[in-house]
């Protein structure tokens, strides 16, 4: 039987893997930038999550070189040689009281400083000042929209917010839960209908930044991360407010609801249906032909199309037709399509969509 | 006299063996045939869950997918999540490895009610039945935690998979009950609650978990199931229902639930690390604790995976600390199978392998939950692939390779016969390989930007998710090579008698595969089964292996 101290090979293996955590502690510690592990850092307070990773990389280096390192070190150091007799034993020690009372208490004398750090980071998020713009972010199958302080009507194209400005971003939900994550902003927060969750923030780097939804949504949830959050400087952002602001004017704040009888298309502008569905169709409709599905049929030539004179419906591909299913929804053997309550579609704006989707040979 | 007083009681009397195919194989009361059961069945559910799993790993394989339909990219990963924690992992670790092993590791005949038992059983296959039949209505699409008010939208079959995991539920609930009683009054005498081998410590731990947590998920269920089918609200904001109040119902089940599977795989690890160390295990008594500590704070940290659900942000702290707590038992279990290879005389057996496999993997996805628990990292990376890296690093890093072990171990005591080592070591090779490969950069996926639960996604991921999928291949190879060598070896393999790993717990002490009645007499345990150099700590084994004659009826 063998002594049941560690020998030599035990103490400069310890040493060897004391070196590597020690890289380790030194490279998530000091690296310029988390950029290899994380996207570029776009605001406050996401800053702190970088020195937490940061903090928690390096100490789980530490832990895992040793564990790995004692694994491959003990399987191959004390494996059974061809010279040992094929019933040796190993040294019979039950069990260690010091070495047991250490790994107790070293753990959770880790554990309580985490959640030092963890609660003081957390409470840096909970006191972001209140007193910036207010913007509120509506998660709809499948896209968000924006609604800001004196615009009338939901803004669809982009977030906008000015640099260096807090932020106070009210989510909520017109139909399942959606999760809204910048991942640049290392922020994210569930938009669930019939509640809001808020969060609050300071963007410090002009950008564009994705915003993608993080909960599963339905069919469309994939390509739920086309719309982006552009931080610009302060002028930029006001004339693009007032902008939207005048643009918006006539937009009526009201509850979208279904249309009672057939609208009317006189007058639709195809240039601004052609806007309109790029930012409520295209999530689901190619500009394709009709095989190319996204989540409904491709829509080029939908009402000049030969081998389709019947739209999903199964009535004949007629303006009103379109209108129809824009107004009322379709749900079938073609999947679902929202009506006018859940598209949140104007009877102006379903005009200027059937006018452009009229114009596609 | 002295024998019959000391273990007088229904224990020592022996039911003469049920005669005919369906009485010993089909419905079966004896628990080593129904563990056997419990394992073939779970085998046939992974590989359907497998395949759905590659059907992912092509999807994946392009930006824009394409292999099959957004819709059907859905729902093939909600079955393929649902069918590998209700339909393979769980049933396999306890209704499995717990019917086979537990009962004869404590010295007893069977467990405490055989019929129920057989209940349970019988619940699964039909349980499994539907939820993959849910995919001929439409089946769900909001992944295995089908949060409403999406899953109210999702197609008939969800309605089915609410029934489908409410009967595996039952069938777990029951396995709780029925092991939970079987540990408390079945033991053989002198086996007292520090003389149990650990594995049975680890069915102890699970057996409450099972009882009490399965029960939030079957109201949870229910009140879903009347929701969609009745119009009953409990979910639906638009009609005054809570959809938070799903997720908390569905976590305090599904927190424990995730100890569920991996407290038996711990069991294993501390009984495969002691024998093939040739050591007591280190700090026995501590990893029996810990076991106890962990099924405890499973119980009080559900939240946590609810970060951004808008809680109350101060209901968020507790939860938090909570969880990092965990990570002391857990440690403490890791250090003592670490020492307890230190100074050992260590047989490289697959099995071993797989153990020390699992030692490297799921501390890995140890680590990364503790990331996850801190709040203001897992704002980050709550949704991402972050998510399905971490959880599968536990539930494969973990869960599955303490089956792998735990099937390398236990193979020849089912059959009497090895799996091929060399095959094994193939197998064990490949799939580590084929394991790291698609995990581990979803770590990096995830935090980067990339969503989980997405049939198609940014194309500046597309490199690393072909690297992912072509690995994944790599993984199923290196399963199919263990599928081949287990059915070849049912009857090819190498003979093993009856203790071919020199292991000392009761169930090695006996034939292979071990008789209808487990023991021709009730052994008396005076000691641990971990201490080498002493004699066994068994008396009354003498007849076991010889050709002795079996007393049937009360002896």
């Amino acid at each position: 039987m063998e002594t049941n101290k560690p020998g030599r090979g035990f103490w400069v293996t310890t040493a060897i893997l004391a070196v590597i955590s020690i890289a380790g502690v030194l490279y998530f510690w000091l690296m310029p930038s988390v950029e290899p592990w994380l996207p570029p850092e776009g605001g406050h307070p996401g800053d702190q999550v970088d020195w937490l990773f940061r903090f928690m990389s390096s100490t789980a280096a530490v832990l895992y070189t040793f564990v790995v390192g004692y694994v491959i070190y003990f399987a191959i150091a004390y494996r059974l040689r061809r010279s040992d007799p094929p019933d040796a034993l190993g040294v019979q020690v039950h069990d260690n009281a010091k070495l047991e009372i250490a790994w107790t208490v070293v753990p959770t004398l880790f554990v309580i400083l985490l959640s030092i750090l963890s609660i003081k980071i957390w409470y840096v998020l909970q006191i972001q000042p209140t007193n910036g713009l207010v913007v509120e972010s509506i998660g709809r199958q499948w896209y968000f929209t924006f609604r800001y302080p004196n615009v009338n009507g939901e803004v669809t194209d982009a977030m906008h917010l000015p640099v260096n400005m807090p932020v106070t971003l009210n989510l909520t939900s017109n139909d399942v839960i959606h999760s809204f994550w910048v991942p640049d902003m290392r922020l994210k927060a569930d938009m669930i209908p019939g509640m809001i969750n808020t969060i609050r923030f300071t963007p410090t780097r002009v950008g564009r930044y994705q915003i993608i939804c993080t909960e599963f949504c339905g069919t469309g949830h994939s390509t739920m991360d086309k719309q982006t959050m552009v931080v610009q400087s302060m002028p930029a952002y006001l004339a693009w407010y007032h902008d939207w602001q005048q643009r918006n004017a006539h937009v009526s704040n009201a509850i979208p609801t279904v249309s009672s009888g057939a609208i009317s298309l006189a007058g639709g502008d195809a240039a601004a249906g052609r806007t309109l569905f790029s930012q409520k169709c295209s999530a689901c409709h190619a500009l394709g032909p009709f095989e190319q599905r996204i989540v409904g049929p491709g829509l080029r030539g939908v009402l000049h199309d030969e081998s389709h004179p019947e739209l999903v419906d199964g009535d004949e591909a007629t303006p009103a037709d379109v209108a129809k299913i824009l107004q009322n929804g379709y749900t079938g053997s073609m999947g679902h399509m929202p009506n006018q309550a859940e598209n949140g579609l104007s009877n102006n704006d379903i005009a200027n969509l059937v006018a452009f989707l009229n114009t596609l040979k | 006299m002295s024998v019959i007083a000391e273990h007088g009681g229904i224990a020592e009397h022996i039911h003469p063996e049920p005669q005919g195919f369906v009485r010993k194989y089909v419905f079966s009361l004896d628990h080593k045939i129904i563990g056997i059961q419990y394992i073939i069945t779970a085998f046939v559910f992974f590989v359907l869950a497998g395949c759905l799993a590659e059907i992912i790993r092509i999807q994946l394989m392009h930006a824009n997918g394409g292999f099959v339909t957004a819709n059907t990219y859905d729902e093939v990963y909600s079955i393929h999540g649902s069918a590998m924690v209700w339909l393979v992992i769980i049933p396999m670790l306890t209704g499995g490895f717990g019917n086979f092993v537990m009962p004869v590791q404590l010295g007893a005949r069977d467990v405490a009610f055989p019929w129920l038992n057989m209940i349970s059983f019988w619940l699964f296959p039909v349980a499994g039945l539907m939820l993959f039949s849910s995919f001929l209505m439409g089946a769900p699409v909001a992944g295995w935690t089908e949060y409403p008010p999406m899953s109210l939208q999702g197609g008939a079959g969800t309605s089915m998979w609410c029934a489908a995991i409410f009967l595996v539920g039952v069938s777990s609930t029951l396995t709780g009950i029925n092991f939970l009683v079987t540990i408390l009054k079945m033991r053989a005498p002198g086996m007292t609650f520090t003389r149990m081998p650990l594995f049975c410590w680890g069915q102890l731990a699970t057996a409450p978990l099972l009882m009490i947590a399965t029960t939030a998920l079957a109201a949870a269920l229910a009140a879903l199931f009347m929701e969609r089918q009745f119009g009953v609200p409990f979910y639906d904001p638009t009609k005054g229902g809570s959809p938070v109040l799903w997720q908390h119902m569905f976590w305090f089940y599904s927190h424990p639930a995730v100890y569920i599977m991996i407290l038996p795989a711990f069991g294993i690890m501390s009984e495969v690390i002691s024998v093939f160390s040739r050591k007591p295990v280190f700090g026995y008594r501590m990893i029996a604790f810990s076991s106890a500590a962990i099924a405890l704070a499973g119980f009080m940290v559900w939240a946590h995976h609810m970060f951004t659900s808008g809680i109350a942000p101060y209901m968020q702290l507790p939860f938090m600390v909570l969880t990092f707590a965990i990570a002391v038992p857990t440690g403490i279990k890791i250090f003592s199978w670490l020492a307890t290879m230190w100074g050992g005389k260590i047989h490289l057996t697959t099995s071993m392998l797989f153990a020390l496999g699992f030692l490297v993997l799921f501390t890995f996805g140890g680590i990364s939950g503790v990331f996850l628990a801190a709040i203001p990292f897992d704002l980050h990376v709550h949704g991402t692939y972050f998510i399905p890296a971490h959880l599968h690093f536990v539930l494969v890093g973990g869960s599955l390779m303490g089956i792998f072990s735990g099937m390398y171990y236990w193979f020849p005591k089912m059959t009497g016969r090895y799996l091929s080592e060399f095959w094994g070591r193939v197998h064990f090779a490949l799939f580590v390989i084929g394991f790291l490969g698609t995990f581990l950069p979803m770590h990096w996926l995830g935090a980067e930007g990339m969503p989980r639960r997405v049939a198609s996604y940014d194309p500046q991921f597309q490199w690393v998710n072909q690297l992912e999928s072509i690995f994944s291949f790599i993984m199923t190879a290196a399963i199919l090579i263990f599928f081949v060598n287990m059915l070849y070896c049912i009857r090819n393999g190498k003979k093993a008698g009856h203790n071919p790993w020199g292991a000392r717990t009761l169930e090695w002490q006996i034939p292979s595969p071990p008789p209808y009645y487990n023991f021709k007499h009730i052994p008396s345990v005076f000691g641990l089964p971990y201490d080498f150099t002493e004699p066994l700590p068994y008396t009354h084994l003498e007849d076991e292996l010889t050709d002795a004659p079996v007393t049937v009826g009360a002896q």
